[in-house]
Formats: C-alpha cells, sequence, structure tokens
C-alpha cells in the first residue's frame, strides 16, 4: 500500500480530515475520496485548467497539487458557491450569457473567474482574456464566457 | 497523467513537512529525498520513468525563511517559495526591475503562476525555463543551505554555474535552494524579454531571450544576453554580449550582434521546432529588443 | 374578470441552456465522473510498434496481480472486427498494424493494479515492413497492412460529370494546386470513457458517450458475440464529441468484455495522452486540383484527386470522401468535373468523423485555390465568387436541390459589412515594405448539408411527449445532447407550441432503452430534424388538447390556442381556462381517460445516393462565408487573427444565444485547424500527445467576431431553421490562409499555418525578391 497521511483542512467552509497517498494529487482526493465531482480530470498536467480550485485565496490546478499540501489550508470548490444566498453571480451569469456547452471545463472556468473577480471586478477584456489563459475551452470559443465575466463584474460591483 | 505505467514508478516512502529550515535541511541531509514546493513540474514528471522521486517527499511549503521578497541595501532576495504570481504583483520589484515582471508575465498560466515558485523553477532546470531568463541578465546568485554532522553550511553559486545540462543541476542531493540574489540595477537600464508564441503565454519556449544593458545616448555598457531552448541549459551570449559592448545601437551593430549570436547558438530541431527556425527567433528577438533599448 | 393573454413567440430570442444551472454549479456527472457499486477499472495494453506480428503474450503474471479479475487478449474475445469496414478487432489477435493497437486489457480493482498487471504482461512481436505515406503504400511490392486488401485501398469513390477535356479546351486559364491537409484531433476536455454493466440475463447497459446510441447497438453486438436488442446504450453528459462518438472504438467492446468476464461494472478512462494516441483523428486529405475559367472569370471544369491516409483500420474517415464529393461538385456553378478518392491503408493511426466532416477538407482546397485562380484571372476574391456563386432552388450535378440558398446575399453582406475590397486593395501593397506587422484581409465561402443527410436507410428522428396533471411536459428524444444544445431548442419548440414556460419541460434525451429512434447527431442534422420531430409532436398533443377545449368550452378547437399555460380564444386571447385544469379533466374523465401522451417520427424528404453518387441527400442546403483580418508578425510568422465576420444562412433563428455559441466555437476549432493545431506523426507515432504541444486556441488568441443571420426561412425545417453547426468550422480557415498571402504574397497551401511555416515562407519569398532585384 502506498504511503498514507492524514490532513486536515477546511473544504467549503467545513473542517474535513481525510487520509490521503502521499503521491496523490489533491484532485484525485477531492474527485475520488470527498466526492466532490465538480473539478474536472481533464490532463492531469496543468494545461487545460478544467480542475482548477481556490486553495487559500489563489486558483490552483488541483491536478498539480500535492494532496499533502491540502493540510490546513482553506479550499473552495465549485460545489462552495451554492451556498445560502443562492448560487454565485458567476454561475448566473454563465446560465444567463449562455457559457455553457458540454460544461466539462465550466466548473474549473467558474472557478478561475471567481478568484479574478475578487482581485478585480473590473476588469478589462484583454485582462480577462489573459485571465483565462490557462483554462481550455472545446465549445464555446470563449466568447460568452468573457460576457459572463463582464455581467458578473458588473453584479459585484453594483 | 501518462498512459499505463510500462515502468514501476518508484514508492514514497517517507513524508516531511517541514516548518523551519533546520527541519528541512535535516529532511534533505540523507540526499535520498525529493522536495516539493509548487508542484507544478514535479506533479506531471513524478511518475515520468528516469524523473523518479526519491524515498521521501519533502514539503517545503511551510518553511518561513525560503518565503518572501526582500528589496534592501541596493540588493534583492527572492525567497525560493517566491511565485510567480507575487513577483508580479511587488509593486517595488516591478519598478526596480520591470525585466523580472516581463518574464513572470509570460510564464505558463494564473494557476500556475499561483503556484510555480522560484526555486522550482532553477531546480527542474530545464533549457526553457522562463524565469532563468532574466535571472541570468541579473547576474544573480543562488543561495544553497544543507545540514552537515548538524550543522547548517551555506554557499552561494552565480546562476550561469548551476546548470549541468537538461534537468541537470550542480546542487547536491542533500542542498535546498534557499533563495535568489541579486544586485538592483542603476539608472539607464533597459530590461527586456521575449518568448515565442502567439499565445501570450502557457506556451513552451522555442527559443527565450533576455537582453539587458546600461544604455547611455544609444550606447550599451555591461551588456547581458540570456536565451532559454538554444542549448541543453539556458545560456548567457558571451561572445554576443562582446560584440555589442560599448557600442552603439545602429542597423550596422544589429546585423553583426544578429551574426554573432547565430554562430554563438547551436538549437536543435525537435518536434516544436525545426534549429533553423529557432535561429531565425533569437535573431528577431535581438533585433526587437536592440530596438526597443535604442529607443529607450 | 377576463384576463387576455396576447400571442408571443419565444422562438429567435435569448433562451438559458437547459442543463446550464446544473452544469455551472458541478451537479453533473459525466460518463467520467461515474461510480457505480462494485465497479472495477478496466485498462488497455497498447502496442509500441507501428506493423509487426505478434508471436507470443503471456498474461500469466498479470493474472495473479492482487486485486486483479480478468486478462483479456485477443485469444478470448470474438473474432469480430468493428468500424466502417469492420477490420479492427478489438483485442489483436496475430498481429498489429498500427501505433494504438490493442494488445490485452485488464479489470481490476484500482487503476493501480490495473497498471501493475500491464506492465507485467510480455509480448513478442516479429517487425513487419512499414509504410507510412499513401504514394508508397500504392506501389507494387508495398507491404500489405490487410490480406483482404491487397491493394492497400480501403475504399475508392469517383464522380464524373460533364466532359473535362470540352471544359479543358474552353478554358483561357488552367489553375494546378496541390493541398495537403493535416492531422488534427477533437479535443473533447472529457477524455475517452465507457462504463459496461452486464445483467446475469447476458444484457449489458453501456453507459457511453455515443452519439449514434441506436446504431451502436447494431455496430457493436457483433464484436461483443452479442444480440444488438441485448445492448442498452445510456447516455449520461459528455464532455464534448464534435463526432468522435460516431463509430465503436476498440475500449467500448472491451470495456463490455471485461464486464462479461468479470461479472461486475468496469470502467474505462483514457489519460489525455492516451486521448490524443487513441482516438480518432480529423481525416488528412492529399489534394490534387486542376480547374479552368475562361477569361471572364466563369468556372468551365475542376478536376480533383485526392488520397486519404487510411491509418491501419477503417473508420469514418474514409467515408470523407461522400461530403467532400459535395462541396467539389456542388460548390460553385462548374459544368465539368471529375473527383477521384482513394482512401489508403498505412502504418498511421486512423481517422473518424469530425465536425465538417470531409468538407473542413474540401473548403481549404476549393477556397485557397479559388483564390488563386480569381488573382490569375485579375478578379478580387469577391467578384470571382459572386460570378460563380450557386443560386436558390439550382439542382447540382449530384442531385442536390439547393433550395432557399443565398450564397450571393452572403458573399455581399460580408464584404460589405468588412469593407472588404478597400482593405483587400490596400494591404496588397505593403508586400515589400519593410514593416514588420502586416494586415491582410481574406474571404472564404463554403457550402453543406443543412437539413440531415441520408447515408443511413432512415435520417428520422422520434419524439414521444407526455403531460402530466400540472401541465408539465416530459419530452423523450432520440436525439443526443453533447452540449450543442438540442435540448433546448426542443424545449423551446415544445414551450411555443404548446403555451407553456420552457421551465415546466423536462427533456429526456439519454437511453435507447426509453427513447424513440434517432440516426445520431451528425451533419448539422439535430435542430432540423429532431427539432421537426419535436414540433410534429407538440402540434399533435396541441390538437389532442384544443379537441378536448372544444367540447367543455363550446368554442371549436379552430378558434383556440394555447397561451401562457392556459387555453384561449385565439383571436382575442381571452382565456378560457388553465391547461393543468383542462389536462387534469383530461385525466380523470372515467372511461374515457384521455391522457396526453403524443409521439412522432420524422423522416425528412432525401434520397439515399444512388451507384453513380446522386441523389438528394439532404432536405436542405446552406452557405456561410468568413472574411478573416489577420496580423502577421513578419519576423517569427505569428498570425493574429483581428476580426472574423461570419455571414450564415441559417433557415432562422431558433435560440439566438445557443447560435451565436456554435458559431464562435466553430470559429474557435476552425481557427485552431488553420492556425494551431497539428497533430504530428512521423513514422507512424504521434509526437506531440500532450496540450502543451498540441495548441487549441484560448481565450486571448479568439478575434472579434461580428455575426450576422441570414434567414432564408426553410420552407421544410422547423420553424423555418436550417442545420447549422458545421459550416462554422469549416469556412474560417480558408478565410485566415487567403488572408494571410494578402498580407504577406505567401501562400500556404498545407494547414497549419504555423509560424514556423510562414517564416520559412517570408524567408523564401525575401530570397526570391533578393535575387530578382539583383
Amino acid at each position: 500500500m502506498p504511503l498514507q497521511v492524514d490532513v486536515t483542512f477546511t473544504l467549503n467552509g467545513r473542517t474535513t480530515r481525510v487520509g490521503v497517498p502521499v503521491g496523490a494529487s489533491a484532485l484525485t482526493i477531492l474527485r475520488e475520496r470527498l466526492d466532490l465531482a465538480g473539478a474536472k480530470l481533464a490532463c492531469g498536467e496543468g494545461e487545460c485548467g478544467a480542475c482548477t480550485v481556490i486553495v487559500d485565496g489563489q486558483s490552483l490546478n488541483s491536478c498539480l497539487m500535492p494532496a499533502v499540501d491540502l493540510e490546513g489550508r482553506e479550499v473552495l470548490t465549485v460545489e462552495g458557491l451554492w451556498t445560502d444566498a443562492g448560487i454565485d453571480p458567476v454561475q448566473d451569469a454563465f446560465i444567463e450569457h449562455g457559457a455553457v456547452q458540454c460544461g466539462f471545463c465550466t466548473p474549473g472556468m467558474i472557478m478561475q473567474i471567481r478568484y479574478l473577480l475578487d482581485r478585480n471586478p473590473n476588469m478589462s477584456e484583454d485582462e480577462i482574456r489573459r485571465g483565462l489563459e490557462g483554462n481550455v475551452c472545446r465549445c464555446t470559443g470563449y466568447k460568452k464566457i468573457i460576457d459572463a465575466v463582464i455581467a458578473a463584474g458588473r453584479t459585484a460591483t453594483a | 497523467m501518462t498512459l499505463p505505467q510500462l515502468q514501476q514508478p518508484p514508492a514514497i516512502e517517507e513524508y516531511a513537512a517541514p516548518r523551519s529550515l533546520d527541519e528541512a535541511l535535516d529532511a534533505l541531509a540523507d540526499g535520498a529525498a525529493t522536495c516539493v514546493a509548487g508542484g507544478t513540474d514535479l506533479w506531471v514528471q513524478k511518475d515520468e520513468p528516469g524523473r523518479a522521486v526519491g524515498k521521501r517527499l519533502v514539503n517545503i511549503k511551510n518553511v518561513p525563511e525560503l518565503a518572501g521578497i526582500e528589496v534592501k541595501a541596493g540588493r534583492i532576495r527572492l525567497g525560493a517559495l517566491v511565485t510567480m504570481t507575487q513577483v508580479l504583483e511587488h509593486k517595488d520589484l516591478a519598478k526596480k526591475v520591470p525585466l523580472l515582471r516581463a518574464a513572470a508575465d509570460k510564464f505558463a498560466s494564473v494557476q500556475i503562476r499561483n503556484a510555480a515558485t522560484v526555486g522550482g523553477n532553477i531546480a527542474n532546470a530545464s533549457p526553457a525555463a522562463d524565469f532563468v531568463i532574466p535571472l541570468l541578465c541579473l547576474d544573480a546568485e543562488v543561495s544553497l543551505a544543507s545540514m552537515k554532522a548538524g550543522k547548517v553550511k551555506t554557499r552561494t553559486v552565480p546562476i550561469n554555474e548551476v546548470f549541468a545540462g537538461p534537468g541537470k543541476t550542480v546542487i547536491a542531493p542533500e542542498e535546498l535552494i534557499t533563495g535568489v540574489e541579486f544586485a538592483v540595477p542603476g539608472k539607464n537600464f533597459y530590461g527586456g524579454f521575449a518568448k515565442t508564441g502567439p499565445r501570450p503565454a502557457l506556451e513552451i519556449a522555442l527559443v527565450s531571450l533576455g537582453f539587458a544593458a546600461y544604455v547611455e545616448g544609444g550606447t550599451l555598457r555591461d551588456v547581458r544576453l540570456a536565451l532559454g531552448a538554444v542549448a541543453p541549459t539556458p545560456i548567457r551570449a558571451r561572445k554576443t554580449e562582446a560584440a555589442l559592448e560599448g557600442k552603439s545601437i545602429d542597423d550596422a551593430l544589429i546585423d553583426t550582434a544578429a551574426e554573432a549570436l547565430d554562430a554563438e547558438i547551436a538549437p536543435i530541431d525537435d518536434h516544436r521546432g525545426s534549429a533553423w527556425y529557432r535561429r531565425r527567433l533569437a535573431r528577431a528577438y535581438l533585433m526587437q529588443e536592440l530596438g526597443h533599448a535604442a529607443s529607450g | 374578470m377576463t384576463k387576455i393573454i396576447e400571442k408571443d413567440t419565444i422562438i429567435g430570442k435569448r433562451v438559458r441552456k437547459m442543463d446550464a444551472p446544473d452544469k455551472t454549479t458541478g451537479r453533473t456527472r459525466y460518463v467520467n465522473d461515474m461510480v457505480l457499486p462494485r465497479m472495477l477499472y478496466g485498462k488497455i495494453l497498447r502496442t509500441d510498434r507501428v506493423h509487426a506480428k505478434i508471436l507470443r503474450i503471456d498474461t500469466e503474471k498479470a493474472k495473479a496481480v492482487p486485486g486483479v479479475h480478468a486478462v483479456l487478449t485477443g485469444a478470448d474475445t470474438p473474432d469480430f472486427g468493428i468500424g466502417v469496414l469492420k477490420d479492427n478487432p478489438p483485442l489483436k489477435k496475430d498481429r498489429v498494424r498500427c501505433i494504438r493497437d490493442e494488445i490485452a486489457a485488464v479489470a481490476a480493482e484500482s487503476e493501480e493494479a490495473c497498471d501493475e498487471a500491464l506492465r507485467l504482461i510480455t509480448v513478442e512481436y516479429e517487425d513487419l515492413p512499414t509504410v507510412f505515406e499513401c504514394e508508397d503504400a500504392l506501389k507494387d511490392g508495398a507491404p500489405v497492412i490487410h490480406e483482404e486488401r491487397p491493394d492497400n485501398i480501403a475504399m475508392a469513390q469517383h464522380f464524373d460529370h460533364g466532359d473535362i477535356e470540352q471544359g479543358k479546351a474552353e478554358s483561357d486559364f488552367i489553375v494546378e494546386g496541390d493541398y495537403n491537409v493535416h492531422y488534427v484531433t477533437h479535443c473533447n476536455m472529457g477524455v475517452s470513457c465507457a462504463v459496461a454493466d452486464i445483467d446475469p440475463d447476458g444484457r449489458v447497459t453501456l453507459y457511453s458517450q455515443s452519439q449514434y446510441p441506436f446504431i451502436m447497438k447494431m455496430d457493436i453486438a457483433p464484436s461483443l458475440g452479442m444480440h444488438p436488442g441485448d445492448v442498452r446504450i445510456v447516455q449520461p453528459p459528455v464532455g464534448g464529441a464534435f463526432g468522435s462518438k460516431l463509430d465503436v472504438y476498440p475500449y467500448e467492446p472491451i470495456c463490455v468484455l471485461l464486464a462479461k468476464a468479470t461479472r461486475r461494472p468496469v470502467k474505462v478512462i483514457f489519460s489525455r495522452e492516451e486521448e490524443f494516441i487513441a482516438s480518432p483523428t480529423r481525416q488528412p486529405v492529399e489534394f490534387k486540383i486542376k480547374a479552368g475559367m475562361k477569361k471572364d472569370g466563369t468556372l468551365t471544369f475542376r478536376e480533383v484527386d485526392t488520397l486519404l491516409n487510411n491509418g491501419g483500420y477503417t473508420s469514418w474517415g474514409a467515408t470523407t470522401p461522400y461530403v467532400t464529393m459535395r462541396t467539389i461538385t456542388s460548390h460553385y456553378k462548374v459544368p465539368h468535373i471529375h473527383y477521384s478518392a482513394k482512401a489508403v491503408y498505412t502504418n498511421n493511426p486512423f481517422a473518424g468523423s469530425f465536425r465538417g466532416y470531409g468538407n473542413v477538407q474540401a473548403t481549404w482546397a476549393i477556397e485557397t485555390h479559388m483564390d488563386k485562380m480569381a488573382e490569375i484571372g485579375g478578379f478580387n476574391p469577391i467578384e470571382f465568387r459572386l460570378k460563380n456563386a450557386n443560386e436558390p432552388d439550382e439542382i447540382t450535378p449530384q442531385g442536390s436541390n439547393l433550395g432557399c440558398i443565398d450564397l450571393v446575399g452572403c458573399l455581399n453582406t460580408a464584404a460589405e459589412k468588412s469593407d472588404f475590397l478597400a482593405k483587400w486593395a490596400k494591404y496588397k501593397d505593403g508586400w515589400d515594405s519593410p514593416e514588420r506587422y502586416k494586415r491582410g484581409i481574406g474571404i472564404a465561402a463554403s457550402l453543406h448539408n443543412a437539413g440531415g443527410a441520408k447515408i443511413h436507410k432512415s435520417d428520422g428522428c422520434g419524439t414521444i411527449i407526455k403531460m402530466d396533471d400540472y401541465a408539465r411536459i416530459t419530452v423523450i428524444t432520440g436525439a443526443s445532447e453533447i452540449g450543442q444544445g438540442i435540448d433546448t431548442v426542443i424545449a423551446q419548440i415544445m414551450a411555443e407550441e404548446l403555451g407553456i414556460p420552457m421551465r415546466d419541460v423536462t427533456i429526456v434525451a439519454n437511453d435507447t432503452a426509453t427513447g424513440p429512434w434517432d440516426v445520431g447527431v451528425h451533419a448539422s442534422r439535430t435542430t432540423y430534424i429532431a427539432g421537426k420531430s419535436a414540433q410534429r409532436a407538440a402540434q399533435k398533443a396541441k390538437a389532442q388538447i384544443l379537441d378536448a377545449a372544444a367540447k367543455q368550452s363550446n368554442v371549436s378547437a379552430d378558434a383556440l390556442d394555447l397561451r401562457g399555460g392556459h387555453v384561449v380564444q385565439a383571436e382575442d386571447g381571452v382565456a378560457v381556462m388553465p391547461l393543468d385544469r383542462l389536462l387534469r379533466q383530461m385525466h380523470f374523465a372515467g372511461e374515457a381517460a384521455q391522457l396526453v401522451i403524443q409521439s412522432d417520427y420524422y423522416e425528412p424528404p432525401t434520397e439515399s445516393e444512388d451507384e453513380n453518387h446522386v441523389g438528394d441527400m439532404s432536405a436542405a442546403y446552406s452557405n456561410a462565408v468568413h472574411v478573416a483580418e489577420v496580423i502577421v508578425d513578419t519576423f517569427t510568422g505569428e498570425v493574429k487573427v483581428e476580426t472574423v465576420w461570419s455571414v450564415q444562412d441559417v433557415g432562422r433563428v431558433i435560440n439566438l444565444t445557443g447560435l451565436e455559441g456554435q458559431i464562435e466555437g466553430g470559429i474557435a476549432m476552425g481557427l485552431g485547424y488553420a492556425l494551431s493545431e497539428d497533430l504530428k506523426i512521423e513514422k507512424g507515432i504521434v509526437k506531440n500527445p500532450f496540450f502543451r504541444d498540441y495548441h487549441l486556441f484560448t481565450a486571448p488568441e479568439m478575434p472579434r467576431i461580428d455575426m450576422t443571420f441570414i434567414e432564408t426561412m426553410d420552407s421544410e425545417g422547423p420553424a423555418g431553421a436550417k442545420g447549422i453547426a458545421e459550416l462554422p468550422t469549416i469556412v474560417i480557415a480558408p478565410a485566415v490562409g487567403n488572408a494571410v498571402y494578402n498580407a504577406t504574397g505567401v501562400r500556404i497551401d498545407h494547414p497549419p499555418v504555423s509560424p514556423e511555416k510562414l517564416a520559412r515562407g517570408l524567408f523564401e519569398r525575401e530570397q526570391r525578391m533578393r535575387q530578382a532585384a539583383e
């Protein structure tokens, strides 16, 4: 059996403890041990962004994050964006602006956008595009995703 | 993720998450450990044959001595754990050394910049390492530390002496990169960075080029020219630097420098691009940077 | 108080995609996310040879690995191939023909145990002579890839119309060109995956990414030794498909065979690297074109011979000539035509179907060639295309009745909106300027089927609708939802016909056990055919409801309508009764219980091709014209596409948001084809099976897109709509190639227009200019 260690961290606002194999990625643990299948495995090499989650306020490719490094961290996944206050404005904007087709890139895309908007709700279109350079979408051509970011940013500043 | 592995990846037998430099160096002392920080290179490569992880995995992310950007007394120190995003967002750094910012800006993607560290980019020793290029231009020194018989030993190595080949460095297995240091450039310092690709980032450089010099009245002094992906390691192009040193930028000089550079580099053909194209790019970027330097 | 409900329409509006709330919140579980109780993992051992005899496979050590439940080889499995020519046994018994070939498969309790078992399988080979190029494979004495076809020709087609010699004699200019279009692959974000579950009666449920579930039953069954009726295909949501799932590929029968061998559910899922190596590509084609014109610009003949590198086995790539042929014969008016295609076996990977199937390749060749011809004849690109443009109701040499097309309108609109002619004339004057960055503008047009494509005995689709006591509607459609938005189009059509909100519609489109038959999602057919079937089913339900309402209200059914959840008087909108109350009354009417359950099967009015390839195989046709404006970095050869003007005949807009999304996404995919995507295959080996070396377009690279929809109101399509999804991918690439030429004077005949290729072209042009000056 591969070496396992226990990690304790905050996952979508709740304290979580889970045993993780030392060689595993955070993505594998989220998906396979914690049943959070929102973050997707689409390349496993940090080239597509489908596995993006927010860790201590930073967006990361969870496929490249060692699961052992979850210890003590605060992790937000797409499942954590639907709260008592309803769904996140980014999710709402995605629905209204047609930013979803097959949807496989969507959770990672939304987490990256959440991170970007937390830093700057008034990004220029170029800043939005640059901010999404690590998130690949094969369906939409990105235009409607960019529209959704602009709309969600407006909600945030309204 | 790769095809089903036809070679058994070595098992990790121990895990350490040190909370201080001493603890970290202890964990590395027997030379059988592999460090992980951002994971952006290691987690891609760890299951590949020949890039085996040692029997002990040491997570250095929580070692406070490796963190932070210090700007004082005319010198800058970047801790090994400083991320590309921290480089980008550090106001003083961006102002004092725009070259660093330019390279960090073209580094992979936001998510990777949020994780990838200065120390990791050096330790991974890719011939195409983006952040090594400005460090070469800045004559940075890499600080190393190790634990020998209960005592911390440190040494510094000029960055251009760190790399021994693709994926290979002169850093000993028990040594840890603690940071890099360099002098803050003075007045009239120009530094620029160029890298291939219609994508702004997320691109493995076919050629990357850093150019820096003091430019006064059109004359170049203390020229530094560094290139990635044109040799087995990132290099300084010393002969081309010499051809430029003390000269004024004009069309004839640009031609001379381009010829010198062409003679100095030894790019390869691979599926990413031909040697011919890499030479063309190196030349184009040099011309571009000399043009920028001339126009201030 | 009298309630008045005005007539309103939802057709052409922006509506939200039905499954977007689940997809944005991470609730959607894709095939890739599926876990069944007691599920095992399956993995496949692939060969590292490109052509070899298998002498021996030893699986004994693998079987002994703890957690391993089954190890299968070709010796354990039915001797029946899959694919278009059934030439591809899922597990190869005695020979491998390309790098991806499946040798053995393992089912185990963990992926790690699978890996360990695969490592312990030893295979002894005897290497065979290899061949990678079509031309070499056609030579006498070339290595034979399949003994049944000693000439290495997997499939061949030809078409002749008119008299080529006469066409040549009438030509003032004859222009020749070679265009070799490259390998690209789908890169679905959700990698290939299947989960199979066997029951004790020997029936299988296959959770699949299939785009053609009903035909898949028939295609997969023989390779399983099963009856097609015992195969149930369930389609959980998929992470993209784009044509890649229109055939059975070896991992699918392997997954079922592992489930059969272990009597447990088995999941096979690829890694991204495996996806690049072992999933189908777009068909590469070598075109040789000769085409003539008169001095006045009239096309006189078109002679096109093509070779298709078929790789080791035959999937749908080999049949792309059926579509390529329509473009060659029917795009622009050409009186004399010759076309031939040979799909040639080699030791390369093999191609499947991919959005724009056969026409992406054809349009690159034809529209690049048209640009060259315009220049040689002294015409601008617009006037030359207008001169030869197809007209409405034209019958083409292959018997396509083009119906209500508007190529002239598309060309003129695109030219006007982009200010094409002024820019085109200005930019081509800058070829020899010393500027580093140069601008260019280019145009391309294409023609595609937009009302299905009759390649099967039926091109139909069925719909079942059921209305409950609360006026909520469940629609069971045969159509497959793969992200394109047919769920939403059908819900919109239901809402329109039955006067209810879209929120009250539930779409079920995921199971061959419940759904009515459909040929599959391909050929831009689903909105047209599934949409039409849905509309007809809804109209039947509406008639039944209005009949019931008429009996209760003493108003004739003709004078009633359904709006806003009510039965209303059609003329003034006065509400007669709420729909839900009427439905309950219909339900609880005692002996004459009248639950509303209606169905429809729609077969479009189309013909199969005859043996001479003549037949009106689509119920509608459509054009798109794209203009691209680019900036070329002449130092590096990098091309930045700044703006795309897209003009497309869409019949009628149904969901404006969804339509724009299809066009934007199609353009992104086509731009990748034009500029950055290139699956590099050297001696049968895929050299770049990673996103870091296979460049999909990312957000910062995307151009501004200006879209115009021309509504020709197709008389057959639902609400006038035509199919739209493939044209954007088809037409953009040659527009970019033509723009690069307009910017630089460098013509790249073989896509992609990669920075290196263009840099070399620019360098060679500089050399030529220098020599000419000396």
